[in-house]
């Protein structure tokens, strides 16, 4: 991934993510999802962002990356003003949704859904043999080389999380934004992304964002837990 | 005789094609209503003219264009959904449209000339529409082929396509606008009231015959053009409306497609079984 020069390299003291007293409102609620958060994550940095149902957790992350806009304070991602600059600051991460699971008829293939992820990046989404070559490689660390030809809709719950994880990893992102991502892994595949794949990235100074509501999944390399409750953040361990 | 059969023909092959891969494309991004507020917003455009004088197909392709701009930023901005936007425009074409015959001078020949638009004729199909067709097919195909990169995430998941960075809501104003162009120009062909049948049906027959994005799009516009051009066909030699007739040959062809797509389920089940017992 070409990345711009003052994007590469940032020192592991300058914040990957900043946010100042924001507060973001679905439309045509009075009661904010977020209020008043403030936080700030460092680049190399793996948090967990935890806590019960409706406490926040997915909405801080659709905060930061501009998918929602605040309506109060101020977001920074990777110094871009969000939602500001957001196309920009995206470029550089990548997103895991919670509902990523798609119906039996869903007609892309996975390769293709792999692919997509670096379309963006590419001028006119155009992907040169470099880029397969990404999207195999990432497929076979996920264990899923051998369904790229296969309907993403025909894949189990689980496999289709797989795929969409190869898809977060092969833009190489600066941050990384997963949420829920052990939902419909077994055992196995939890324990492989949490102590093989996680502190690989957290190694190589990606920012890891983990939202999940169960953290008996915490990861080894986590060094910040941000408990949310009622859209605020009650507690943050480091 | 010959060449107005041809000229019709040859149009009803280009629409069908750009309904059919427009019918695809609106299905994915939840935009299956923008056709009906489209189409209508022409009906009332036409009647308009009634009303002011002037061309009927320039009123009736400024109503139009002018709704499928507004539909986008009318929906982001009221932060509704633009089926409602849609379905709303679409209940207030209706209601205009009947309100500028009512007050038409020539009622008579208002009505005609809504019949005409209503449910299409072979007869509005001129050398010129023919030209300007052949243009927006060729448009939409290069518009199609250069962008397919950027749109294929966006039509996989609109959401994630713009969390990756993805400029994803020009893509669909610009969609949208194409959906309403093509509209505006089958009009003429299928009528306001059938034209919705060539964008949606073959694309339901496509999706029954095939599991690959590119072979579905492609698909539907072929099959979009089978359904057109047999339609023209059944409208001269039995002399029946060529609206009606295309939608006819369209259901058809979504009937044969779904038997044959339920009949490879079944054989891709059978054959799965068969090979599981072997094993």
């Amino acid at each position: 991934m070409a990345l711009k020069p003052e994007a590469r390299g940032r020192i592991r003291s300058e914040p990957a993510i900043k946010l100042i007293n924001v507060s973001t409102y679905y439309s045509g609620e009075t009661k904010p999802a977020i209020r008043d958060v403030s936080l700030e994550i460092l680049s190399g940095d793996l948090v967990l962002i935890s806590g019960p149902n409706g406490s926040g957790k997915t909405t801080l992350l659709e905060t930061i990356l501009g998918l929602l806009k605040p309506r109060k304070g101020e977001v920074l991602l990777l110094g871009h003003e969000i939602p500001r600059e957001a196309i920009l600051a995206r470029k550089y991460c990548s997103y895991l949704p919670q509902d990523f699971m798609k119906p039996a008829g869903e007609p892309f293939s996975v390769k293709e859904v792999v692919a997509m992820g670096l379309s963006p990046l590419r001028p006119l989404g155009r992907l040169g043999p470099n880029d397969w070559e990404a999207v195999y490689e990432v497929l076979d660390l996920l264990g899923v080389k051998d369904m790229a030809e296969r309907p993403f809709g025909r894949l189990s719950g689980g496999q289709q999380q797989k795929v969409m994880i190869a898809r977060a990893l092969v833009r190489k992102p600066k941050v990384l934004f997963l949420d829920e991502p052990f939902s419909a892994l077994d055992k196995e595949a939890r324990a492989f992304l949490s102590e093989e794949v996680l502190p690989e990235l957290v190694r190589r100074e990606t920012t890891v964002l983990l939202v999940s509501h169960d953290i008996a999944f915490k990861p080894s390399v986590c060094n910040k837990t941000v408990h949310m409750k009622d859209g605020k953040i009650v507690k943050v361990e480091e | 005789m010959l060449s107005v059969l041809l000229t019709a023909i040859l149009a009803g092959a280009l629409a069908g094609s750009l309904c059919g891969s427009t019918g695809i494309l609106c299905d994915r991004l939840g935009l299956r209503t923008v056709a009906f507020a489209v189409a209508h917003g022409a009906l009332a455009g036409a009647a308009f003219s009634f009303v002011i004088g002037g061309s009927s197909i320039l009123m009736g392709m400024a109503f139009a264009l002018f709704t499928s701009i507004i539909l986008g930023p009318l929906a982001d901005a009221f932060e509704i959904p633009i089926d409602l936007v849609s379905m709303t425009l679409f209940s207030l074409y209706n209601a205009l449209t009947f309100i500028f015959i009512i007050l038409s001078p020539g009622i008579v020949l208002a009505a005609e000339k809504v019949t005409q638009l209503l449910w299409g004729s072979v007869l509005a199909v001129t050398l010129d529409y023919l030209i300007i067709l052949s243009a927006i097919a060729v448009l939409y195909a290069l518009f199609l082929v250069v962008m397919w990169h950027r749109i294929a995430p966006i039509l996989f998941d609109r959401r994630l396509a713009e969390a990756e960075g993805i400029r994803v809501r020009v893509y669909a104003y610009a969609l949208i606008i194409v959906t309403g162009l093509v509209v505006v120009f089958t009009l003429r062909i299928t009528g306001g009231f059938l034209v919705f049948s060539l964008i949606y049906i073959p694309a339901s027959s496509a999706l029954q015959l095939s599991e690959n994005m590119k072979v579905i799009v492609a698909l539907s516009a072929l099959l979009g053009t089978i359904s057109a051009v047999s339609g023209v066909f059944l409208s001269f030699f039995i002399d029946l409306p060529v609206g009606s007739s295309i939608v006819i040959c369209a259901a058809l062809i979504l009937l044969t497609s779904s038997t044959a797509g339920y009949l490879r389920r079944r054989w891709l089940i059978t054959s799965i079984s068969i090979e599981a017992t072997s094993d």
